[in-house]
This record gives structure tokens, C-alpha cells and sequence, in this order.
């Protein structure tokens, strides 16, 4: 039987997969689809806590809908951070000609 | 008498001031000297007119009084901009606007030259109005607007030539000086004000003074005098004061200003009779400056420096007066004193515009005869009126000085400490040092004379003196005309009804103590100040007589080789001052300024933070490189610690 610490789990992992591509992952593209892998292991944990939810009362019979009200905010605004994302990054390519995150280093002291 | 125009009299100078200073740099020549000499001559002419309204009114309430506004009021305190004028301050207003316009008018003569003529003009005038607002003031704190004014005057144009570095040092020198006069003057209106809740001298007049504070006030503003009228020990800034323009030293450093000092201890006469032992040392601080300045002045060899001195000398002779409680006879002599002492300066000024400059006696000599006969002539007759031979107006002024001094009871019943010997003995001292004085003031003097006027021109040939232009021998022959006649207000006659001391009478307060005693017959005083003056020419004849040239000055020199080179050097005054205050000042404010301002304020407190923050800076800012995986990755760690401490120990 799945019960919803394997999904919480599954979640964890993808969250960890993500950041660590962020944090290590050169290509700015990958970093975004790394972010992506994060926000989408978010959405995994709002929908099982909304699918299990942890009162025992839930208003219907699927759960909670708040838990799936947030999942579509944050795929409306993934979506977004996506276009612009990859808008700053076509924009810097034209002037750097590179998608190295680690040349990007101009602003700072 | 309430009037509405007395303002006028010292707003006239102020305006000229005002455009000479603003616009003479453009005005044509003949307009600076135009507004210049206008305004001042308006300023007297409306000085007659008040004079003549207060002498025709009872003379215990012969006053014009103007109160001109409100200058401020906060809480019991409140200045009025009043105006009073009563028999003394609308002498001294036409004495102030008389010597100073014919000054003003030698000034035309003198300074022609000086491409600055404008500005001098506009310091001038300027001078004149502060003046007459010190004398004319009510109250204290309009006094002391005026008696800064008049200083402020005095630094401008002492060091009027400032591209002279000496010039300019003399300035500042008489500045500071005066600076600590007024220091003490102002802590005594603190007082007065303190005491009383009070500053208008008619309020102050009325209210009840213990001993003490009376004293102390008192004290403090004699300090001020001290400063302003050049006693011991602040006289070293009048000397040197010298370096200024001499229609300058004449109009402020002889006629006026330095007299400051004696007019607003007359002034006060009131609050100075509550405070007998302060009167007392007045007089003696009186005396011994008297004294001072005069065997100074028998060794000065500049011309201007020997009138300099003779001028400290003679403001101690005034303070004498109002310290012996003969307020009348002190500024008797103030006025006198203006005429001659003005004409003195105005005749050195003549001769050394005459000698392009040259101000050392050595270099002088025979001018009587070689040109400047109208100046030798006027400067003959001022100088009888300085050395007290009759009938010329300073033997009267002086000699009732002596004679007030010697007769005057007012010390009987102060005592030495708290059980020393009584006073007694003060009087008939200040007398015998005063007539000393009188003697060496008649030597050095007729020594100026001899030296500078008669026997063999001394200068260079390529000098020829020549005689000044009109309009500045007519002013030295109007100032000698008026050392002459200047004697009528302050002859003997003590029932004469036109005498100063009558025409005062309801000025000025009584010192307390008994009604003075006749200590010698008022003849044999006259006989011996006569014989003292007289002793001092004789002296002066014998040393200086023409044809002896210089020899006379080296004979003396030789024959008291120790005194004689004190003299000359002014007694190493200004050396000591030097050594003790001044060096030590120095020491201090160097201190000062490198321990406590540069290292500790300036390195510690105000450099201190920002180096602090510097230094933090340099190690924080290594973590902004720049690398947003680094800032990622700190964040996540930081997340990763915020959920280990709130979540799982928590």
C-alpha cells in the first residue's frame, strides 16, 4: 500500500535533486530546470497533504483543495519564472556569449 | 524730556559707513569724502542742538532720552535700544562728532594717497557711529554693543595696511587684549543682571545692591575699562596700536576710544560709590599706569610710540579721578585730554607725512624751521596743555585731579585686609607719585618737542620736509585753539556757574565718606604743579636743548646704563607676557591640538568607526563574489540549519 510518506519521501528527493543542481550545475539552463524539479517537488507535498490530509474531518472526500489551489499558483508562477528565466538567460548569452552560471560573477564588491 | 531724533545722531555715521563700505570702491573720490565728512558733521550739528536743549533744563533732570525699540525681551529680561543724553554723554557726543570730523577732515589730506581711501572712510565713520551708540546708551548691554563696536573699529584699522604682516600682528594683539577686558565686562552685566533682573542704568540707579555684589560688578566691569582704556596690566595692545593710519591713533587711540573705559566708570558712578574698595583700586591701578607709561615714554625714540605712551600715561591720571570719587575732574580731563592729546597725534601725523614716513625722532629735528611751522606752532601749544603749564587747559584738569586725590576722604574707612592699617595714606600717596608723574610727563614730552622741532635736521638729504596741506593744519590749529579754550570748562572757581563740575553736578553719585579735607592750600598745590612742570622743560632743556642734538639721549644712557635700556625696552613687558602667558598658551593649544584633537578626537572618535567599518567590510565583503551558486548554496545550508533547529530540535 503507498502511503504518503512514500510520496513526502519522493518529494524530499526530487527537492534535494533540485537543489543540488542549482547549487552545482554550470549550464543556467539546467539550473532552471533544476528549480523547476524543486518547485514541482513543493507541488508533489502540497497535493499528498492535501490528498492525506492530517485531520481527520476533511471537507470532501478527495481532501483538502487548498493543497490543489496552491499547486496551480505555483505552476502559474513557474511558468512565468520559466519565460522570464529564460529570457535573462538568452539576454546574457547575446552579450557573454556563454550560459555559464560561474562567469556570471560581475555583481559583487 | 522724551524726544524722537536722537537716534539720528549715531544712525548718520552708520549710513555712511554703510555706503562707503558697500559702494566707495565705485563712487568718484570727492563723494567718499563727501558722505565721510557730511555725515559726521550732521551727526555734531544735531549734537549741538540736543546740547543746548539739555543745558537750558534743570540740570538734576537735563536729560533727551529716545527709546528706540525693544531689541529683545525673554522672560524678566528686557533690552531696550534706548538712548539717553544728558550733560555728560551730549558733551561727549560733540566731542566724539567734533574731533571726529575735523580727524576726518585730516584724514582727507592724509590718506589721498592710499588706494584704499574708501575703505578707510567707511571703518571710519563706522567707528564714529559705535561711538556715539556706546555713549549714548541706556543700558548696559546697548553700552556693550557700542564698546564692541568701537573695538571691532579698532582691529580694522590698526591693521588697516594688513598686507603688513607686523601691521596686521599689532591688530590681532590689540584684538585679544581687548577680547579679555571684555570678557570680565561681560560677566559683570551677568552679574548686574543676576542681582537685580535689571540692565537700564536708570532701573540700576534705584536698585538695592548688597556690598559684595555692588563690589563684585563693579570689579568686573573696571576689567572691562582696563582692557578698553589700556590700564596695567592690559596697556601693551595701546603701543603697538600705533601701527595703524595716525589720524587713526588720534580719533581712537587717544581722543575716543581708549576713554571708553573712564566714561563708563562715570557712567556708573552710582554702582562704583557702592563699591568703595573697587574704587580704590581703581585709583591706584589709575596712578601706577600713570606712572608707568610715563618713564616709558621718556625712552621711546619713535614719535608716535612716546605719544602712545604718554596717553596710557594720562587715561591713568582720568582713572585716578573717578577713583577718587571726583568723577567730574576725571572726565574734565577726558575731554581736555581729547583736544590736546588729538592735536598731538594730528601734528606727529603731519610730520611724518612730511618726512615721507619717517616716524624715529633720531632722524627728525629742526623742522620748526624748515618748513612745518603751523605744525610746530600747534604741536608747542598742546604740548603746554599736556605738561600743565598755565594757563592752557590740562593744568586745570590735571591738577584738580592731584588736588581731588590728595584732599579725598573717601578711602578713610577702608582698611589693608581685614584688620590692616587704614587708607588714610592712599590719597596723599596717589598725590606725590601723581605729581612725580607730572614731572616726567613735562620731560618726555618737551623731549618730543625738542627733538622733533628744534636744532639741525637730522634725516637724509634726499627727504625735504614740507609743510601739510590745508585741510589738515586747519584741523591741528582748531584742536589747538580748543587745548586752549578747552581750560574755560574746567577753571578753579568752584562757584563759577559754567564750570564742568557745576554743569554736572546732577550726574554724577557722591562717594561715600567724609567731605574731603583741605590738605594743603589750594595755592601752594597750584604753585607746585606749576614747579614741577616747569622742571620737567628745565630737565628736558638741559638734555635736549638744540644744540645738543643727541648727544643728551646718550649722556643719559650712559649715565644710567641699567634704566635706560628697560625704558627702552618697555620695561621687557611684553617679554614677560610672552614668557608666562602667552609661550604657555601655545604649549597648551598645540597640546591640545595634537593629543586631544588630531589623536584622540579625529583619530579615535571620528576616524575610529569608519576604519572599524572598513575593516569589517574587507573581511565581509569575500563573501560577495559574485557566484550566485555560492549565495544558493549558503542559503540552502542556512535553510537546512533554520529546519534542523526549529523542526527537528524544536
Amino acid at each position: 500500500m503507498v502511503g504518503p510518506l512514500h510520496y513526502l519521501v519522493l518529494a524530499a528527493l526530487l527537492f534535494g535533486l533540485g537543489a543540488v543542481g542549482v547549487v552545482l550545475r554550470r549550464n543556467a539552463l539546467i539550473v532552471l530546470m533544476s528549480i523547476e524539479l524543486m518547485l514541482n517537488a513543493v507541488n508533489l507535498t502540497f497535493l499528498t497533504f492535501s490528498r492525506f490530509p492530517l485531520v481527520q474531518t476533511a471537507p470532501t472526500q478527495g481532501g483538502f483543495l487548498t493543497g490543489h489551489a496552491a499547486v496551480f499558483f505555483v505552476i502559474a508562477v513557474a511558468a512565468a519564472e520559466a519565460a522570464v528565466g529564460l529570457a535573462i538567460v538568452i539576454a546574457v548569452f547575446r552579450s557573454r556569449t556563454s550560459v555559464n552560471v560561474d562567469e556570471f560573477d560581475t555583481l559583487k564588491f | 524730556m522724551e524726544v524722537s531724533w536722537l537716534h539720528f545722531i549715531p544712525l548718520l555715521p552708520l549710513v555712511g559707513a554703510a555706503i562707503n563700505g558697500l559702494a566707495g570702491r565705485w563712487l568718484p573720490k570727492a563723494w567718499v569724502y563727501a558722505v565721510a565728512l557730511v555725515v559726521v558733521l550732521l551727526s555734531f550739528c544735531m549734537g549741538v542742538f540736543a546740547w543746548v536743549q539739555v543745558a537750558r533744563l534743570e540740570s538734576d533732570v537735563a536729560q533727551l532720552r529716545e527709546l528706540v525699540y525693544t531689541w529683545f525681551s525673554a522672560g524678566s529680561l528686557r533690552v531696550d535700544l534706548g538712548l539717553t543724553l544728558d550733560r555728560l554723554s551730549g558733551t561727549l557726543v560733540l566731542v566724539v562728532t567734533g574731533v571726529g570730523f575735523l580727524i576726518h577732515l585730516y584724514s582727507v589730506g592724509y590718506m589721498d594717497e592710499d588706494p584704499a581711501y574708501w575703505r578707510y572712510f567707511s571703518y571710519l565713520n563706522l567707528f564714529v557711529a559705535s561711538m556715539l551708540l556706546l555713549v549714548l546708551a541706556d543700558n548696559l548691554v546697548a553700552m556693550f554693543v557700542g564698546w564692541e563696536g568701537v573695538g571691532l573699529c579698532s582691529y580694522l584699522l590698526i591693521g588697516f595696511w594688513y598686507d603688513d604682516d607686523a601691521k596686521a600682528y599689532a591688530g590681532r594683539k590689540a584684538f585679544v587684549v581687548n577680547r579679555i577686558g571684555d570678557f570680565g565686562f561681560l560677566i559683570g552685566i551677568f552679574v548686574v543682571y543676576l542681582y537685580t533682573g535689571q540692565v537700564s542704568f536708570q532701573a540700576l540707579k534705584v536698585a538695592p545692591l548688597s556690598l559684595g555684589v555692588a563690589s563684585a560688578a563693579a570689579a568686573l566691569l573696571f576689567v572691562g575699562a582696563i582692557g578698553k582704556s589700556a590700564q596695567l596690566p592690559l596697556y601693551v595692545w595701546l603701543p603697538d596700536a600705533m601701527a595703524g593710519p595716525t589720524p587713526v591713533s588720534a580719533l581712537i587711540h587717544a581722543a575716543t576710544m581708549v576713554t571708553a573705559g573712564v566714561y563708563m566708570v562715570a557712567r556708573l558712578s552710582f554702582l562704583y560709590v557702592q563699591a568703595p574698595g573697587v574704587l580704590a583700586a581703581v585709583a591706584v591701578i589709575g596712578i601706577l599706569t600713570a606712572f608707568v607709561g610715563a618713564i616709558i615714554g621718556t625712552a621711546q625714540m619713535d614719535i608716535k610710540r612716546v605719544l602712545a605712551y604718554s596717553t596710557v600715561s594720562q587715561l591713568g591720571y582720568m582713572f585716578v579721578g573717578v577713583g577718587v570719587g571726583a568723577f567730574a575732574a576725571g572726565t574734565a580731563h577726558l575731554i581736555t585730554h581729547a583736544f590736546f592729546k588729538a592735536c598731538l597725534f594730528l601734528g606727529s601725523g603731519a610730520v611724518i607725512h612730511g618726512l615721507h614716513g619717517e616716524q624715529d625722532m633720531a632722524r627728525m629735528g629742526g623742522l620748526r624751521r624748515s618748513g612745518l611751522k603751523h605744525t610746530a606752532i600747534t604741536f608747542v601749544i598742546a604740548t603746554i596743555a599736556i605738561t600743565g603749564i598755565l594757563p592752557f587747559s590740562g593744568f586745570f584738569s590735571k591738577d584738580e585731579i592731584l588736588a581731588r586725590a590728595l584732599n579725598t576722604r573717601s578711602f578713610d574707612f577702608l582698611t589693608l585686609g581685614w584688620q590692616g592699617p587704614r587708607l588714610t595714606f592712599l590719597g596723599p600717596a596717589i598725590y606725590a607719585l601723581g605729581t612725580l608723574t607730572a614731572l616726567i610727563t613735562s620731560f618726555y614730552m618737551w623731549r618730543c618737542y625738542l627733538l622733533t622741532f628744534e636744532g639741525e635736521y637730522r634725516g637724509p638729504r634726499e627727504v625735504h620736509p614740507h609743510e601739510a596741506p590745508w585741510v589738515m593744519t586747519v584741523p591741528l590749529w582748531a584742536l589747538a585753539a580748543l587745548s586752549i579754550v578747552g581750560a574755560v570748562i574746567v577753571l578753579p572757581g568752584h562757584d563759577l556757574s559754567f564750570t564742568w563740575e557745576h554743569f554736572t553736578e546732577g550726574v554724577f553719585a557722591r562717594t561715600r565718606g567724609a567731605a574731603p579735607a583741605e590738605r594743603l592750600p589750594e595755592i601752594v598745590a597750584f604753585a607746585i604743579a606749576l614747579a614741577v612742570a616747569w622742571a620737567g622743560f628745565g630737565a628736558a632743556w638741559a638734555l635736549y636743548a638744540p644744540q645738543l642734538a643727541l648727544t643728551g639721549e646718550e649722556r643719559l644712557a650712559r649715565a644710567t646704563p641699567g634704566i635706560h635700556k628697560a625704558l627702552v625696552a618697555k620695561l621687557y613687558v611684553d617679554e614677560l607676557y610672552d614668557r608666562i602667558i602667552v609661550k604657555p598658551l601655545w604649549g597648551t593649544a598645540r597640546a591640545l591640538w595634537r593629543i586631544v584633537d588630531a589623536t584622540l578626537i579625529d583619530g579615535l572618535l571620528v576616524n575610529g568607526p569608519a576604519q572599524l567599518v572598513a575593516a569589517v567590510g574587507s573581511v565581509a565583503r569575500r563573501f560577495q563574489n559574485g557566484d550566485v551558486q555560492r549565495y544558493a548554496a549558503v542559503t540552502a545550508l542556512g535553510v537546512a540549519i533554520l529546519v534542523y533547529v526549529f523542526l527537528v530540535r524544536g
